[in-house]
């Protein structure tokens, strides 16, 4: 045998304390996810991509995609500019790597988003949009949130 | 003879040849197991395989499996994550995070002399890997903060602040992955691989060099 008598009691002990730590570990951490977002309808919202030496302007007059990230990904497929991105699981969020062909790190500059001239402190797809919203993305050197 | 100083050398650093299978799977087990798990920020393997590496392997193998995988596994960093940081910041970066996994199977193989294949053996494994993984977070997190943040004007109690989370992360990692594959290697460790008949196996553990 492998695991004598006192052994088996210590491997149960110790796988029970164990999944306890894990459990609470895994808890936290769900609470530190942010929510997720709920589709619904936005009008007259805005978006404008500036990069180095370009600008993309998108204006839907209504969307059912709510986000910086899916107001950006709608414009990518409607008017046909390549998008690149990343998506984390933990912690949830998308990560855009690229639009219409300008990726993170060139020169040191990085794709970031503003909604109503407040910089994005959380992931694009978390970034909630309501009506006459106006989104920016540029291509610029990394500001603290 | 020169050559044949060499080789014993080697041989003495690499030890056996169950010492080497082991040593080659837990390189195998840091690069896919970070690599499969990429999209989990600190979900990871290097850090279980350097610990296991220094309390089970010892040699050579205590800087080895940290240094191999992370010579994989660095370069696709840079390539994706830290793409386009100048080369100084990523080499910066890269200095800290060897250096605390280098730190992870120093610290292992201090406990050498305690690891056998007994619950206590991976209770002992799992319990310091929690102080571990936070000394080794707020080691990193110094790495990033000088090469990446501070240069942005990031003052070094924001960067703990959002370290929180991800050492959090990297807990949950160390917490399921020390006693899963520590009561894997230590058991390959102590009764070899493929095991044989149980009543045949030795119940003691392989010579340490």
């Amino acid at each position: 045998m492998f695991l004598e008598r006192s052994e088996r009691w210590q491997a149960v002990a110790f796988t029970a304390i164990l999944i306890a730590a894990i459990a609470g570990l895994y808890a936290t951490t769900l609470m530190l996810q942010p929510a997720p977002v709920t589709p619904s309808v936005v009008h007259s919202a805005t978006l404008d991509v500036r990069g180095a030496s370009w600008t993309i302007q998108y204006r839907p007059e209504t969307t059912t995609n709510n986000t910086a990230f899916d107001l950006l990904r709608e414009a990518s497929v409607r008017l046909g500019f390549p998008l690149g991105y990343v998506p984390y699981a933990i912690p949830k969020g998308i990560f855009v790597t690229s639009i219409n062909g300008t990726t993170n790190g060139d020169g040191g500059s990085y794709w970031q988003y503003w909604v109503n001239g407040m910089y994005g402190t959380v992931a694009a797809d978390h970034a909630v949009l309501h009506d006459g919203d106006a989104v920016l993305w540029t291509f610029s050197v990394p500001q603290e949130g | 003879m020169m050559p044949r100083g060499w080789r014993a050398a080697v041989d003495a650093g690499l030890g056996d040849n169950r010492t080497r299978i082991l040593g080659v799977f837990l390189i195998l087990l840091a690069i896919l197991g970070t690599y499969v798990m990429r999209a989990y920020a600190n979900i990871e393997t290097v850090f279980v395989a350097s610990l296991l590496a220094g309390s089970l392997l010892g040699r050579w193998w205590t800087v080895l499996v940290p240094l191999s995988a992370l010579a994989v596994l660095q370069p696709l960093e840079w390539g994706m994550t830290y793409r386009g940081y100048m080369v100084g910041a990523m080499a910066g970066i890269t200095f800290f995070v060897v250096s605390g996994y280098v730190f992870v199977g120093v610290l292992g193989r201090r406990l050498r002399p305690r690891v056998l294949f007994r619950v206590k053996s991976v209770a002992l494994l799992t319990t310091i890997s929690v102080p571990l993984t936070i000394a080794y977070d707020l080691w990193t997190a110094t790495g990033e903060w000088t090469f990446l943040t501070r240069p942005l004007g990031v003052p070094f109690a924001t960067m703990l602040e959002a370290q929180v989370p991800f050492t959090l992360y990297h807990l949950l990692s160390s917490l399921i992955f020390v006693p899963l594959f520590g009561t894997a290697f230590l058991f390959l460790h102590a009764y070899g691989w493929p095991t044989r008949n149980p009543e045949e196996a030795t119940s003691r553990p392989l010579g340490r060099g």
